[in-house]
């Protein structure tokens, strides 16, 4: 009874947002995950529009089953959780949310072993404005720590267009690797606006996560439909993607996806009836085109994907033509292009985040004055 | 990609109507390393917007059946090929306008009970017209061929009302022929037997026979002539317009009093601009043919190509080349029942 009455403060604390759940560290003896993924949730995995007051206030009082995920994004989870993969949740909507999205998540089916949300409440009642909005210095920590409690061989990051997740994963990605010294990260994170104490923390965790060259992918949903090219700065590891087809592709020729789970990422973006096959062969030709996966993966891709079609992965499917002409119309597309030299994805070079971030700071100011959240 | 202002307008263009036309996929076809190279950096949407490469294009002052002919991959032909072959529905392009016409008369086919196609093109005028308040009238034929019958006449008015029932959404737009007077036995024997036979329908709002003077007045919707006098009309009134610009120029530079007027003036010129922009209205289409043609003007910006897709994208899911076939049927039904009452 007094374990109960004293654990009430917690639970009404949790219950309202105030507290967190910490990152739990992997219990003594248990295997490091070999390859953990990161995602982000709001224009990542949910389609979610906050570009106006009218719009955040639709999409906190939206119910699980209101939420809609985009196209393949499901799919694409459930693909990825493997044995020894391990899939973390970061994102910048509020720990009062923790519920509705958590149920949005059991509805798709999604597991996960880590889901961090941002405790705005304790910030408003510490008076910490600046950290409402702030992005890097709430993010970068939040993945740090989870690296710390669990850190994989290989980590592939999602993110979006929206706001500074590119930034952000890169740093995070560099940090990892060892190419950004703590003096550098200081200064990016006073660029940030990041409180002292908050900083401080930030680089305690820096210091203390295992390093290595763990991330290798980041994908930048195009939500805003920003030109690909914007990201170009940001090396060959970061691809921007207009759809899951897209990032399943990248994955297949990464060895991380088979050709069937690709397959259904496809099939999940047809049933939502936003897509059609022709999408989706326009979107192999397009990541063909910018150089993020040869032309020989899309083809040994095409023709795996025949053999899994006629090993099961499509039966029941009366409402697609034969494999052989779908097959034959992405082989077309490829073809299409001639003999023509994609595009150079851009080489791996130091970035100046200081920069990064000052840019980012002011793109925002832009948008603000132009009414764009 | 033919265009003054190709690639890189045209391209923009595209990419901004990949965004507007969420249903429809755009197909870009010319050079593929080139358009490769614009295509990343513009906001668009990557699975709505394909290239097919072509590695020539005709020029714009090429001609065009000896362009065709040097260039058989060129753009413009591959793109109507593409069209021809199913793999796309209808071709819009800013580049050389005979070409464009040949390419598509030598692999499409006409639409039964079409003798000829018609490339109509757009004006504006003093009054406004249809759901959209559109100042623009439809003239055509303005050159796809010279010389018209009475029946190719007959022909051009079912589908230029086709085409401003669906683009301007003008229920029942107003069809003339234009000729030397408003009396049914002025003008050409083609003119009046194509008179007599207009009167006779029912299905066009026909308002019989309109001189020149009435063209840029807008007392017709759609202005119905030869190919010839057509192309002399478009030209003579583009002169007129370009004449005018000049002289407020000169006015501009001559005399102070001239300079302040025109600066007094300049809200109202600018709504005039607003008015008669031809680039809100994408293009002109080239009717008659089972597939959407729409020519965009060869200076056509980003803008205008966007809209001409658009426009294409209406003919598309409006199906006009299926409203124009049905309007030739039941006219050629009417036509056949009277010669047997005879």
């Amino acid at each position: 009874m007094f374990t109960r009455l004293a654990k009430l403060p917690v639970r009404i604390g949790e219950r309202i947002g105030l507290l967190e759940p910490d990152v739990e560290p992997l219990p003594p003896g248990a295997r490091l995950p070999r390859h953990t993924f990161r995602w982000d949730l709001d224009k990542t995995y949910l389609r979610t529009e906050f570009d106006s007051i009218k719009d955040l206030a639709r999409s906190a009082i939206e119910t699980a089953a209101d939420k809609q995920a985009f196209p393949g994004a499901t799919a694409m989870l459930r693909a990825l959780r493997q044995d020894e993969h391990r899939i973390c949740i970061v994102s910048g909507s509020p720990t009062q949310m923790r519920q509705v999205l958590a149920a949005k998540l059991a509805l798709d089916g999604v597991e996960y072993d880590e889901f961090v949300l941002k405790n705005n409440l304790k910030n408003i009642l510490r008076g910490r404005f600046r950290a409402l909005r702030a992005q890097i210095p709430y993010k970068l920590p939040a993945m740090l720590r989870s690296r710390i409690a669990a850190a994989a061989e290989h980590e592939t990051l999602f993110g979006d267009d929206a706001e500074a997740d590119a930034i952000i994963y890169c740093l995070y990605a560099d940090l990892v690797a060892g190419r950004v010294s703590l003096v550098d990260l200081e200064r990016v994170l006073t660029a940030s606006r990041a409180y002292d104490d908050d900083a401080q923390h930030c680089l305690d965790l820096a210091q203390a996560v295992p390093k290595g060259q763990a991330v290798r992918r980041m994908f930048i949903h195009l939500d805003r439909r920003s030109p690909p090219l914007g990201f170009r700065r940001f090396g060959p590891r970061l691809v921007p993607v207009y759809n899951y087809f897209q990032a399943a592709l990248v994955l297949y020729e990464d060895g991380v996806l088979s050709a069937r789970q690709v397959v259904f990422v496809g099939l999940e973006m047809l049933d939502s009836g936003q897509y059609e096959l022709g999408h989706l062969a326009t979107s192999v030709q397009d990541v063909v085109r910018r150089g993020r996966i040869t032309r020989d993966s899309a083809l040994r891709l095409v023709a795996e994907a025949a053999e899994a079609a006629t090993s099961g992965a499509l039966s029941g499917r009366t409402d697609l033509p034969p494999f052989e002409r779908i097959s034959e119309a992405f082989r077309a597309r490829v073809r299409e292009l001639g003999n023509t030299v994609p595009e150079d994805p851009g080489a791996d070079e130091p970035l100046d985040y200081v920069r990064l971030v000052d840019e980012e700071h002011e793109h925002r100011r832009s948008r603000r004055k132009h009414g764009v959240s | 990609m033919g265009g003054d202002l190709a690639p890189e307008e045209i391209v923009q263009g595209a990419a901004e109507a990949s965004l507007a036309l969420t249903s429809a996929e755009i197909i870009l076809v010319g050079d593929a390393a080139v358009l490769g190279r614009l295509l990343p950096n513009m906001r668009h949407d990557g699975a709505r917007v394909r290239v097919y490469h072509a590695p020539q294009y005709v020029e714009m002052d090429e001609k065009p059946a000896e362009a065709l002919a040097a260039k058989p991959e060129s753009s413009i032909a591959v793109a109507v090929d593409l069209v021809a072959r199913g793999d796309a529905d209808a071709v819009v392009s800013a580049g050389n306008t005979g070409a464009s016409v040949l390419a598509c008369a030598r692999r499409w086919q006409l639409l039964q009970g079409v003798r000829r196609a018609a490339l109509a093109a757009v004006f504006p005028t003093e009054l406004r017209r249809g759901e959209k308040d559109d100042p623009f009238s439809l003239i055509l034929d303005v050159g796809a061929t010279v010389d018209a019958t009475s029946e190719d006449l007959v022909g051009f008015a079912v589908m230029g009302s086709a085409y401003a029932k669906l683009v301007s959404q003008n229920r029942r737009p107003r069809v003339a022929l234009l000729s030397n007077g408003a009396e049914a036995g002025k003008g050409p024997p083609e003119v009046q037997q194509a008179n007599a036979a207009l009167v006779e329908t029912t299905e066009l709002n026909f308002i019989g026979n309109i001189e020149g003077i009435d063209i840029p007045r807008g007392v017709a919707d759609v202005v119905v002539t030869s190919g010839f006098v057509g192309n002399v009309v478009l030209k003579m009134l583009e002169g007129v317009s370009e004449t005018v610009v000049r002289l407020a120029r000169y006015a501009h530079k001559e005399r102070l009093a001239w300079r302040l007027g025109l600066v007094a003036l300049s809200s109202a010129i600018d709504q005039l601009k607003s008015i008669t922009d031809w680039q809100q209205y994408g293009g002109a289409p080239l009717l008659g043919f089972t597939h959407p043609f729409i020519k965009a003007h060869g200076r056509s910006n980003a803008r205008a190509v966007g809209n001409a897709i658009k426009v294409a994208h209406k003919a598309l899911t409006g199906n006009l080349c299926g409203n124009i076939a049905r309007t030739m049927a039941e006219l050629d039904e009417r036509a056949q029942r009277r010669a047997l009452e005879k």
